[in-house]
């Protein structure tokens, strides 16, 4: 069953197809919300994304943009909990994402492992668009930045993983 | 650090998302604000077409309880926005809700005022735009739950 489908059986009110969507969407929420913030928060900040989206579920107008909208829901989220830390000069715009060759090379663990180690701004594309799968209209639509700007944020990311990493001594 | 999961279970996290989702806090909210603004509508309908002049006390009892029914409406109106959700189901039982209750006071009101021999404008002026909006939500519900059944059809290859 898409997701759409199950949106759209929710916002009649089955509450088994909302039971279905929560049970769906729980880790990929929480996993963004892990990388971006600690341990002990995650779990709380999740229960407050789900009952925002509750909440808001039945005013979504697409129910075929659930993802980005859950996102920018979570990512709301997190944001007040970073609010500070995420007021770091913007990265210069521009599309550099397939002259970078370094990401092809990153494994799954390492890109994880070194995601802490990066600024939200960076860590947050990285997790979006790697770990949650989403394209770059998505990442765009969710941070409300232009695609663009996700091309060069992500190629500036990954500069900086590659950066870490040689730092720990890893080797592509 | 890669096999993190979420410590909360599936379940669990259903159980915590409940005050959402419960059907009575759902009827509580509706019955809130439905009750307070027809409360109001009446109290308000009552004390406009009142005939002759009013003594001091009475003017402060119709003010003060226009005043708690109009609080009852503003805190159905804050549980529908901030503490619940009202789905496409629900959103059409509360349209015909207001709609009877609505329309059922603003009768009432003017009953009141053809018995009285006077306020009907006054009544009317009152009770019509209450109903228009009831109306118009309604109207809204339906068609919106219409849609969301199509879509529903639509997906699910017309079973």
């Amino acid at each position: 069953m898409t997701d759409e489908l199950l949106v759209v059986r929710a916002q009649l009110g089955e509450r088994d197809a909302l039971a279905e969507l929560v049970s769906r969407w729980r880790t990929p929420v929480w996993t963004y919300v892990r990388r971006m913030l600690d341990a002990e928060r995650a779990d709380g900040v999740s229960q407050e994304v789900w009952l925002a989206v509750v909440r808001g579920l039945p005013r979504l107008r697409e129910p075929d943009r659930f993802a980005p909208w859950l996102f920018t829901i979570a990512r709301r989220s997190v944001m007040d909990r970073l609010r500070g830390r995420y007021a770091e000069p913007p990265a210069p715009a521009g599309d550099e994402t397939a002259a970078d060759p370094a990401g092809a090379a990153l494994d799954r663990a390492e890109l994880i492992a070194a995601l802490a180690l990066l600024p939200p701004p960076e860590r947050e594309i990285l997790v979006l668009h790697y770990l949650e799968d989403l394209p770059v209209e998505d990442c765009a639509q969710i941070c409300g930045i232009p695609a663009g700007t996700v091309k060069s944020r992500l190629s500036r990311a990954r500069r900086l993983m590659r950066a870490r990493l040689e730092e720990k001594g890893y080797r592509p | 650090m890669t096999n993190e999961e979420p410590r909360l279970p599936a379940r669990e996290l259903l159980e915590r998302l409940e005050p959402a989702l419960s059907p009575a806090r759902r009827i509580r909210a509706m019955a809130a604000l439905i009750a307070g603004v027809a409360g109001a509508l009446f109290v308000v309908g009552l004390w406009a077409t009142e005939p002759g002049p009013l003594p001091g006390r009475t003017h402060l009892a119709f003010g003060l309880l226009a005043a708690f029914c109009l609080g009852w409406a503003c805190y159905g109106g804050w549980l529908l926005r901030r503490r619940v959700a009202l789905f496409a189901t629900d959103r059409v039982v509360a349209g015909w809700l207001a709609l009877v209750a609505s329309a059922s006071t603003t009768t009432l009101l003017i009953v009141l005022a053809v018995q009285r021999g006077e306020g009907l404008g006054v009544a009317l002026g009152a009770g019509a735009p209450v109903v228009v909006v009831a109306l118009a939500l309604t109207v809204r519900a339906h068609v919106q739950r219409a849609a969301l059944l199509r879509r529903r059809r639509d997906l699910t290859g017309g079973t």
